[in-house]
C-alpha cells in the first residue's frame, strides 16, 4: 500500500512538472538592463522557450516553455552561467508568464 | 588623419549609430554573442570609437580608434588598434555586481610629426561595482609607442534617483574625474554627466568644469 501511494505521488508530481508552463529562477548579479538583455537573448535561443521575463526588482528570470516541453535544470543553469550569472534557485509553476508579468507590475 | 578627427563630436556619435542598429554598456564585454559599439567625445581632448564582439561572456575582441589633441602643446595622436578584452573576475551578489576587466591591444599610431604609422601597444584595466542605485568604476588605459606614451585614468561615481527595471528607462547622475599623462592635459578634468539607458541603448552627456562637452553613446545588440 505505501508503495502504491508513493507511486501515485511520483506520478502526480511528474504530471505536474510535464504540464508546467513557467520556470522561475532566482538569479544573483541582476543589476542592470544589459544583464537582462544577455540572459534573455540566450534563453530565447532554446527551442523549448516560448517567452522570457526578466525582473531586476525581483532578481527573477522566468521562462515560459512551449506546450508539452520542458528545459532541464542543468540546461538552465548552464545557460545562465554561460551568460555570466549565478542561479540560486529554480521553481516550476503553473502560472502563465503573462499572469506573472501582470502580478509583478501590480506588486513589484 | 582621421575619420574621427574630421568628424568631431557629432560625427563620432553619428558613426556609432551607423555602425549599429541598436545601442550598449560601459563595460568592454556586454554579453555572450553580443556586439558593442561605443563612441566617446572627451571634452575636445579625446575621441574614441570601438566595436567589439563577445563570443563568450568573459571575452570580447574588436577594433577601435583613439584620437587625442593635447591642450598643452597642441600635438595630436591617432591610434588605431585591435583589442582583446577579458573579464578577469566577476562577483555576482544578491543585489550587486562587481567586475575586474583587463585588455590589451596591438596598434598603429600616427602623430602630428610622424604620419608613418608606427607600432604601438596598449594595456588597460577596469574595476567596477554597481547596484541599481549606486555605480562606481575606475579605469586605467596605457598606450606606448616609440615616440610617445600616455595613460588615461578615469573614475566614475554615479547615483540613480530611482531603481530602474529591464523595460524602464534608467537614469543616473555621474561625476567623472579624468587624468591624462604624457602632456595631453594638465590636472584633473571633472565632468557632471547624466546617463540614460534602456535595454541595449545608452547615452551619457554633460559639461566639464571647463565648460566643454563630455559625451558617450553605446549600443548593445
Amino acid at each position: 500500500m505505501p508503495i502504491r501511494f508513493a507511486l501515485l505521488v511520483v506520478a502526480s508530481l511528474a504530471s505536474s512538472l510535464a504540464g508546467a508552463e513557467t520556470i522561475e529562477m532566482k538569479v544573483n548579479g541582476l543589476v542592470c538592463g544589459f544583464c537582462a538583455q544577455g540572459i534573455e537573448k540566450t534563453l530565447r535561443k532554446n527551442p523549448a522557450t516560448a517567452d522570457v521575463l526578466v525582473s531586476l526588482e525581483n532578481r527573477l528570470v522566468a521562462v515560459a516553455t512551449k506546450e508539452g516541453q520542458d528545459i532541464p535544470d542543468g540546461e538552465l543553469r548552464k545557460a545562465l552561467t554561460a551568460s555570466g550569472y549565478d542561479v540560486k534557485s529554480i521553481q516550476r509553476t503553473d502560472t502563465p508568464l503573462d499572469a506573472l508579468r501582470e502580478r509583478l507590475k501590480e506588486h513589484p | 588623419m582621421t575619420l574621427l578627427r574630421r568628424a568631431g563630436a557629432p560625427g563620432a556619435l553619428a558613426l556609432a549609430v551607423l555602425f549599429s542598429p541598436g545601442m550598449t554598456n560601459a563595460k568592454p564585454i556586454a554579453f555572450a554573442h553580443g556586439t558593442t559599439v561605443m563612441a566617446e567625445y572627451g571634452a575636445g581632448t579625446m575621441r574614441e570609437l570601438q566595436v567589439f564582439y563577445a563570443p563568450r561572456y568573459f571575452l570580447s575582441t574588436g577594433l577601435g580608434h583613439l584620437a587625442l589633441d593635447s591642450d598643452i602643446d597642441e600635438r595630436s595622436r591617432d591610434i588605431t588598434y585591435a583589442r582583446l578584452n577579458y573579464l578577469l573576475k566577476r562577483w555576482n551578489m544578491e543585489s550587486a555586481q562587481a567586475n575586474i576587466f583587463g585588455w590589451g591591444s596591438l596598434a598603429s599610431a600616427t602623430t602630428a610629426d610622424d604620419a608613418s604609422g608606427r607600432f604601438a601597444w596598449n594595456a588597460g584595466a577596469q574595476l567596477d561595482y554597481e547596484t541599481r542605485r549606486i555605480y562606481s568604476s575606475l579605469k586605467s588605459d596605457y598606450y606606448s609607442a616609440s615616440t610617445f606614451s600616455h595613460r588615461i585614468d578615469t573614475l566614475q561615481l554615479g547615483v540613480a534617483p530611482y531603481e530602474h527595471d529591464y523595460a524602464t528607462l534608467a537614469t543616473w547622475f555621474v561625476v567623472q574625474a579624468r587624468r591624462y599623462t604624457g602632456e595631453i592635459h594638465e590636472g584633473t578634468e571633472w565632468a557632471l554627466l547624466v546617463r540614460l539607458f534602456k535595454r541595449g541603448a545608452w547615452i551619457e552627456a554633460g559639461p566639464t568644469t571647463d565648460g566643454k562637452l563630455q559625451a558617450m553613446f553605446m549600443l548593445n545588440f
